[in-house]
């Protein structure tokens, strides 16, 4: 659910696709699509471009909108199989879905921007990161204005830990390493004080040292914030391109 | 007139082919997944002068064998290991070396770089010899304070040069 501090190889470029199947109350599907393109323009930035497609809307698959992402890493300190590292990020979002709860997500939900802050640290293989950020939703033009009534800025916090579990002992480029990861993610409406806070336990599985596939799991522990469907399979697929650009 | 050409001429290859770069060990650092392995063995095979590069994933080093006589230049391994998105944090070269005298503060060119003992025993370095590179960016945070310390012995050591490089022997 969340980035690392770290970036992507200079020059090298990423498509993902990211499922998510989330539940309302009474059990009806929320599909969502998020196609991604990601740019490893340097060792310290990287820019990524991502589309919005759900199946909330009445009549089936529409697209929803698109978002740009940008991370600097500011910071690296590199030690034998370890690191320390903090990068800042940015989003800006577009959507032009109806707005049908009080959770603030500019990555599918509402348009507006997010700004934040993220740390790293990896010891041999387990990583810690953590993250802190402000988001603030707009209008989801054409049709749909941010209710006045609700808080239209939040502060968002997330930790994870993951710990590379296999292989024990490489041999080659091609083992399947299998991670673990465990995520806390929390928003806190700053008008109301509304807030609420998940956990995402997920797997990853990395094929031939290049691509990559997530399976989570992301329950709400607590709410006190109308969510529409807060708890789903999240199911990500994702492919790097070393050296793609001179 | 002929003579003196092919007399230049011989000493200039016996020049080249007396000194030259075999192959590195380089250990990469802030890395311990097979994929941050992968990334940083493209970003190195991707170098003109490298001929072959030999991961071992458990240590997070590269053995980098060079093309033979084509110049090397050590600069670029740092490049793009940071490119990657890590850093360098061992870089011992092989030399092919031809009567080379190794004492402090003293140097020798090869292929327009100038490499410049430090922190070295006296000798006379013939054949196939592992050198340490000591500089910022090729050695862990933690060495390159202590070399810095040493500025008093070592003059040349502070002087980021692109083309020069301080050496120790092992």
């Amino acid at each position: 659910m969340t980035e690392p501090a770290s970036n992507m190889p200079a020059k090298s470029f990423g498509i993902r696709n990211m499922n998510a199947f989330m539940f309302e109350a009474d059990g009806k599907l929320n599909y969502h699509n998020m196609p991604e393109i990601m740019w490893g323009i340097n060792k310290k930035w990287m820019i990524h471009a991502q589309g919005f497609i759900s199946n909330r809307q009445e009549g089936g698959f529409e697209t929803e909108g698109g978002s740009l992402y940008a991370k600097y890493r500011f910071f690296s300190e590199d030690n034998l199989k370890s690191h320390f590292r903090m990068a800042l990020y940015g989003r800006y979002s577009l959507n032009k879905a109806d707005i049908h709860q009080q959770e603030l997500e500019t990555m599918g939900h509402n348009t507006g921007y997010e700004a934040g802050f993220i740390a790293t640290q990896l010891l041999h293989k387990v990583a810690i990161s953590s993250s802190l950020s402000y988001e603030r939703a707009l209008d989801n033009n054409p049709n749909y204005k941010f209710p006045i009534t609700e808080s239209n800025s939040a502060m968002n916090y997330t930790l994870s830990v993951g710990k590379l579990m296999l292989p024990k002992v490489y041999t080659s480029y091609k083992q399947v390493n299998v991670n673990l990861m465990l995520e806390l993610l929390g928003q806190r409406l700053n008008e109301n004080q509304k807030s609420y806070l998940d956990i995402a336990p997920s797997v990853q599985f990395i094929i031939n040292s290049q691509a990559r596939i997530d399976l989570a799991y992301r329950q709400e522990l607590y709410s006190t914030m109308i969510r529409t469907a807060p708890n789903g399979v999240i199911l990500k697929l994702e492919y790097t391109f070393f050296n793609a650009f001179k | 007139m002929k003579k003196l050409l092919s007399i230049t001429l011989l000493l200039f290859i016996t020049t080249i082919a007396n000194s030259q770069i075999i192959r590195a060990e380089l250990t990469a650092t802030g890395l311990t997944c097979s994929m941050c392995s992968k990334a940083t063995y493209n970003q190195l095979i991707s170098i003109a002068e490298v001929e072959k590069v030999e991961p071992d994933l458990n240590n997070t080093t590269f053995i980098i064998h060079f093309k033979s006589n084509t110049p090397v230049t050590i600069s670029n391994l740092k490049k793009k290991v940071e490119d990657a998105g890590f850093a360098v944090g061992e870089l011992v070269v092989l030399f092919k070396l031809d009567k080379q005298v190794a004492e402090n503060n003293t140097s020798f060119l090869l292929d327009n770089n100038t490499y410049t003992f430090m922190d070295t025993k006296s000798s006379t370095l013939s054949g196939e010899v592992k050198l340490k590179i000591l500089d910022k960016g090729f050695v862990v945070d933690k060495e390159y304070k202590k070399f810095l310390k040493m500025t008093k012995q070592y003059p040349s050591y502070v002087n980021t040069n692109k083309n020069t490089y301080h050496i120790k022997t092992l």
